[in-house]
C-alpha cells in the first residue's frame, strides 16, 4: 500500500499554473529526491505537502488519511492532525533567534503538543547528543555555524516524531565545507528508516540517499527511477538534456 | 562678558526644582504607560486586515506625527474642554496629549518590528504544528519586542524631554519651576543651566542604556 499519494494536484499563483494535475506516489521505505530545472515546482510540491500553500485542486494522502483536498464549497481543507505528522526543514534554517537551541527544540512539543517540559528537554538532549550538538544546547542560533543551524533545524523537526520528512534545499545556503555534516545527518536519518522527500541540487548526494529520483519539469513527473538507472540510463530526452547540463560540472 | 555667577538662588530653589522634576517624571511615566499600551493596540489594529480600522488609525498616527507636540498640548488644553465639555486638570491634559503623541510613534515602532520578522518564521511555525495564536505569542511577539525595545526607550525618553512643553499650560513641572525661579531671581544662566543639566542627567544614562540594550539584544535578533 502506498504511503503518501499526491493525486491530481492543481496549484496556481495568480495566472501562473505550477501544477495542473500532478501525480506522485511514495512507499514507506522510499526516499524520493526531486530534481528538475529551477521554477519547475519542486519546492512548491513540498510546500503543498506541508500544507503551506493553498491548492486549487487534487488530494494529498498520508497513510490512510486524505489530509489535503478540496471541499464542497471549492475551498482547500486541511486536516491539521495529519499535517502534524509531516516535518519540514527549510533552506534558510528558520531557527527562532530569541530562543536557545534547546528552546527551539522544545517550543513546539511543550506549547502545542502538551509535552512536559522535563520530558521535552530530555528528548531534545538525546537528539542533540545523537547529532553531536550537546555542547551547543544553550547557544543561541546566532552563535552557530550554518551547518550546525541546519542540523538543529532537523533535530527540531524530529522532536515531533514526524512520519514523513521534507527537505527543501537544506544545503543550498551553506558554505561548501559545511554541506557534508548536514548531508551526513540526513544519511543517518535515512539509515534509521525515515521516509523523506528531498529537493536538492547536489546530484552526488541525490545518488547516495535516494531510493528513487524523480525528474519533474513544467509541472509533471517526466521520469522516476532508482538513482543508478536515472543517472546512468535516462529514458526521456528531457531528462538527458537536464542531466547533461547539471552533471557536466561534476565530471 | 563680565558676569558674576551666583548660585545662591539655585541652591535655595533646589527643592522646588526637585518637586518639578518629580512631576516631570510622573508625566513621563503616565505618558509612557499610555504610549506603550495604546501604541501596541494601535499597531495590532494597523496589522489587522480590517479596513475600517486601518483608515482611522492611520489618520490618528499621521496627525500626531505630523503636527508639533506643542500644538497638540495647547490644542488639548483649550479645545478638549470646549468640544467634550470635560474640565480636567492641566496635568491630565498634558498627560493625554503626550501619551497620545507617544502612542502614535510607538505604534510605528511596534508595527515595523513585527513586520521585520521574516515570513519564513510563519512557515516554520506551521511546519512545527503551532497554531496562529501560538505563533504570534511564542514566535512573532518575543522577537518583535526585542527589536522594538531600543526604539521604545528612545521614544520614551524623548517624551521626558518633550514634557517640558506642558510648562506652557501652567503645569508646575521642572521647566515651569526653572523658568519661575529664573524670572523671580534674575538669574537665568544659573537656573536654566541647572534645569538643562537635570534633564541631561536623567536622559543621558537612559540613552546609554539604549546602546547597551542594542548590543545585548543583537545576538537575539539574527
Amino acid at each position: 500500500m502506498p504511503f503518501a499519494v499526491i493525486d491530481g494536484l492543481i496549484k496556481r499563483y495568480g495566472d501562473l499554473t505550477i501544477f495542473d494535475g500532478f501525480n506522485l506516489t511514495m512507499n514507506s521505505t522510499d526516499r524520493l529526491v526531486l530534481i528538475g530545472p529551477s521554477g519547475c515546482g519542486k519546492s512548491t510540491l513540498l510546500r503543498c505537502m506541508m500544507g503551506l500553500e493553498k491548492i486549487a485542486g487534487g488530494t494529498i494522502t498520508l497513510g490512510d488519511d486524505v489530509y489535503i483536498n478540496i471541499n464542497d464549497r471549492g475551498k482547500m481543507s486541511l486536516n491539521r492532525k495529519v499535517q502534524k505528522e509531516v516535518g519540514m526543514v527549510f533552506q534558510h534554517y528558520t531557527l527562532f533567534p530569541h530562543l536557545t537551541v534547546l528552546g527551539n527544540l522544545c517550543l513546539a512539543p511543550v506549547r502545542s503538543r502538551g509535552v512536559k517540559k522535563s520530558k521535552a528537554r530530555e528528548k531534545a538532549m538525546n537528539l542533540l547528543e545523537r547529532f553531536g550538538l550537546s555542547e551547543r544546547a544553550n547557544f543561541y542560533p546566532s552563535q552557530l555555524s550554518g551547518g550546525q543551524k541546519q542540523r538543529v533545524a532537523i533535530a527540531r523537526a524530529l522532536m515531533l516524531d514526524p512520519k514523513l520528512m521534507l527537505f527543501d534545499e537544506v544545503t543550498s545556503a551553506l558554505d561548501p565545507e559545511l554541506v557534508n555534516e548536514v548531508e551526513n545527518t540526513m544519511m543517518e536519518l535515512a539509515e534509521a528508516g525515515m521516509p523523506m522527500m528531498i529537493v536538492t541540487h547536489d546530484m552526488h548526494f541525490a545518488r547516495n540517499i535516494a531510493t528513487s529520483v524523480v525528474f519533474q519539469d513544467r509541472g509533471i513527473v517526466i521520469e522516476a527511477a532508482p538513482p543508478d538507472e536515472l543517472f546512468n540510463d535516462p529514458k526521456e530526452e528531457r531528462t538527458r538534456d537536464f542531466l547533461s547540463n547539471v552533471l557536466h560540472f561534476e565530471g | 562678558m563680565n558676569y558674576d555667577f551666583d548660585w545662591f538662588y539655585v541652591k535655595k530653589g533646589l527643592p522646588q526644582l526637585m518637586e518639578g522634576l518629580w512631576l516631570t517624571l510622573e508625566l513621563t511615566m503616565w505618558a509612557n504607560l499610555i504610549g506603550l499600551v495604546l501604541g501596541f493596540l494601535v499597531a495590532l489594529g494597523m496589522l489587522s486586515k480590517i479596513k475600517s480600522l486601518i483608515w482611522p488609525l492611520t489618520a490618528y498616527i499621521e496627525f500626531f506625527r505630523c503636527t508639533p507636540a506643542l500644538v497638540q498640548i495647547i490644542w488639548f488644553f483649550f479645545c478638549v474642554p470646549i468640544l467634550f465639555n470635560v474640565w480636567w486638570s492641566a496635568e491630565l491634559m498634558g498627560i493625554l496629549a503626550l501619551g497620545l503623541n507617544l502612542a502614535a510613534f510607538n505604534a510605528e515602532a511596534y508595527r515595523a518590528a513585527i513586520q521585520s520578522i521574516p515570513v519564513a518564521h510563519g512557515d516554520a511555525s506551521t511546519a512545527l504544528g503551532l497554531n496562529a495564536f501560538q505563533r504570534i505569542l511564542y514566535v512573532i511577539l518575543p522577537q518583535a519586542l526585542v527589536i522594538a525595545t531600543p526604539v521604545l526607550i528612545t521614544n520614551g525618553i524623548g517624551i521626558f524631554q518633550q514634557s517640558a512643553l506642558v510648562a506652557l499650560i501652567s503645569v508646575e513641572e521642572l521647566m515651569y519651576q526653572g523658568r519661575y525661579i529664573a524670572t523671580q531671581t534674575f538669574r537665568p544662566i544659573e537656573t536654566l543651566s541647572t534645569v538643562a543639566l537635570i534633564y541631561f542627567m536623567v536622559s543621558f544614562p537612559v540613552s546609554q542604556l539604549v546602546t547597551y540594550v542594542e548590543r545585548r539584544f543583537k545576538r537575539l535578533t539574527n
